[in-house]
């Protein structure tokens, strides 16, 4: 059902790509580096659209990150001869928690989420680069990121490929296996995934969002296709529930031309 | 007649800009021998124009089209443009600039409003479908959706047009195994132009990305009675020559009689009956 052209599909991010960063006056293009599957893609992506001299990427790990995510990210960076750097992030993060202590693993995530973004545009600025984001359209839909953290971006690449989508593409673009093999995670704490998070795998949930939103199906016609109808509500609550991540914050409307409502220049607008 | 389709992305609402890369790549093709050289739709403005269309729409007075209209060049123009030919009300428009002057301004018709698209929001609709004589030729003009109801060619074709230009600002979409399922509509339409309308059709479509948006490229040439002969990359930047023949529309006439059998009065008076019977 989720057919896609990988070839094309490439070319068509290489331009974007490209656009996105000279049309802005820039050359160069920065990012996280997690060491898994989104984050790779967006990677090599950046580095064959920009050159691996235009490339910057940060490693920054926590102190529960996996080590094996954080070497698959610095080896997938030399072999792509792409700079790095890596800061860690455990001393700014924990000097916040030290005050406040916590014993909410989603709250140590959000944290280290927007810790990493703070970093990311700083060296942004360090490196004269636009922060590239690794958002994909599953994630997107079900909200499933850190508002201000790594939503944060100049603008996304893969952010209308679902995940399923996005391992084809890893593999035509050459991502080593260690990468593609691996359970996706958000590795805000050890051992975490993110199917087992969501109790469904991203085959069946991108199966209902492709239906839900791509072809604009009905929950009653996805559920003849063999997916439980609990399941399709599930999906559906969490679109429904994050919507607010996908929008600016609603303006107070008062006068007769108002940001985000009638003031209405494209993002592009003289670019 | 020797045509080239211009390739390429215009500066979101930067006229200077957009202008200067025109008036570059005329120069260019004058001295390629072009005599007829088209740009995308709203080649002077780019697309996604939202409130900058109010700062941006010329006249017909505009010193940026007195800018293409030299009186010395013997090149034909076609350009896209947001035009303002009424105080407040604001066309999507296709120029035609011929012997240092405008000739013809063919108004778009069909403004998509759907989805991605919000032309109603911008635009005056324009309500005719003129031919226009091109280095002898008989020229029609069709800008992006008009290409998509067939019913507009028809109207050319009934016109006795040889060439048919699409200019188009196409964004593509939808995965499939081989290609965009957007790029599939422009060449369907291009190959019925060419085999039941009997017209060459230059298709020009416009690349780059705006607000996330892309175009796709893949302007083509297809020739009467022949179909698809020339083909642009798709998404990247690139010019397109083809050679008009006029010879190509009287051979595929003869051959296949379609032209000869038409019967646009009895269309008209099944229209007139199908209208008159509520069907609008």
């Amino acid at each position: 059902m989720l057919d896609m052209n990988s070839l094309l599909i490439e070319q068509a991010l290489l331009r974007f790509i490209r656009d996105s960063i000279h049309k802005n006056g820039f050359k160069n293009g920065i990012l996280g580096v997690s060491g898994g599957l989104d984050s790779a893609v967006v990677l090599a992506l950046t580095q064959k659209a920009l050159g691996p001299d235009h490339t910057f990427a940060l490693l920054m790990p926590y102190k529960l990150s996996s080590p094996h995510s954080r070497e698959d990210g610095a080896s997938l960076c030399r072999s792509l001869g792409i700079e790095t750097e890596t800061v860690d992030i455990t001393p700014m993060v924990d000097a916040y928690f030290s005050r406040f202590p916590t014993d909410d693993r989603v709250a140590v995530g959000n944290m280290c989420a927007r810790q990493r973004m703070t970093v990311l545009f700083d060296f942004s600025v360090r490196k004269q680069a636009l922060v590239v984001g690794t958002s994909n359209k599953s994630e997107l839909l079900i909200g499933y990121s850190t508002l201000y953290g790594d939503s944060a971006a100049a603008f996304l690449p893969i952010g209308d490929l679902y995940k399923t989508q996005v391992f084809e593409l890893a593999r035509h673009l050459g991502i080593p296996e260690s990468i593609i093999a691996k359970k996706p995670s958000a590795d805000l704490w050890e051992g975490q995934t993110d199917e087992g998070e969501f109790g469904l795998t991203y085959a069946e949930i991108d199966l209902i969002l492709y239906q839900l939103i791509d072809l604009r199906r009905k929950p009653e016609e996805i559920a003849a296709t063999g997916i439980t109808a609990e399941r399709i509500e599930q999906v559906e609550r969490l679109i429904r529930q994050s919507q607010f991540k996908r929008t600016l914050p609603p303006v107070a409307k008062l006068q007769p031309r108002t940001v985000g409502i009638d003031f209405r220049y494209p993002r592009d607008w003289n670019r | 007649m020797k045509v080239r389709a211009v390739q390429f992305a215009p500066v979101l609402g930067n006229i200077a800009r957009n202008l200067e890369s025109h008036l570059e790549r005329i120069e260019t093709a004058i001295g390629d021998g072009i005599e007829l050289i088209v740009f995308p739709e709203l080649s002077l403005s780019g697309y996604q124009l939202k409130d900058i269309a109010a700062e941006t729409a010329l006249n017909p007075d505009s010193p940026e089209l007195a800018a293409l209209c030299c009186p010395g060049r013997q090149i034909d123009i076609v350009i896209g443009a947001p035009l303002e030919l009424t105080p407040g009300l604001i066309s999507n428009c296709a120029i035609h600039i011929s012997g240092g002057a405008i000739t013809h301004i063919h108004r778009k018709v069909q403004l998509p409003n759907y989805g991605m698209f919000e032309e109603q929001m911008i635009f005056k609709p324009g309500d005719s479908f003129i031919s226009i004589p091109v280095k002898g030729f008989r020229v029609g003009l069709l800008i992006c959706r008009e290409i998509l109801f067939p019913i507009h060619a028809y109207l050319y074709y009934l016109q006795g047009t040889d060439l048919l230009i699409g200019i188009s600002n196409s964004p593509f979409r939808g995965l499939e195994k081989d290609r965009f399922s957007s790029f599939a509509y422009w060449e369907t339409m291009g190959t019925v132009f060419a085999f039941f309308y009997h017209q060459n059709y230059l298709f020009v479509n416009r690349t780059g990305f705006e607000d996330g948006i892309g175009f796709g490229g893949g302007s083509f040439y297809a020739a009467a009675g022949r179909g698809i002969v020339e083909r642009a990359p798709l998404i990247e930047d690139a010019i397109l020559d083809a050679e008009i023949d006029g010879e190509e529309v009287r051979r595929s006439r003869l051959a296949s009689c379609y032209r000869r059998d038409e019967h646009p009065r009895l269309i008209l008076k099944e229209l007139e009956r199908i209208i008159n019977a509520g069907h609008e």
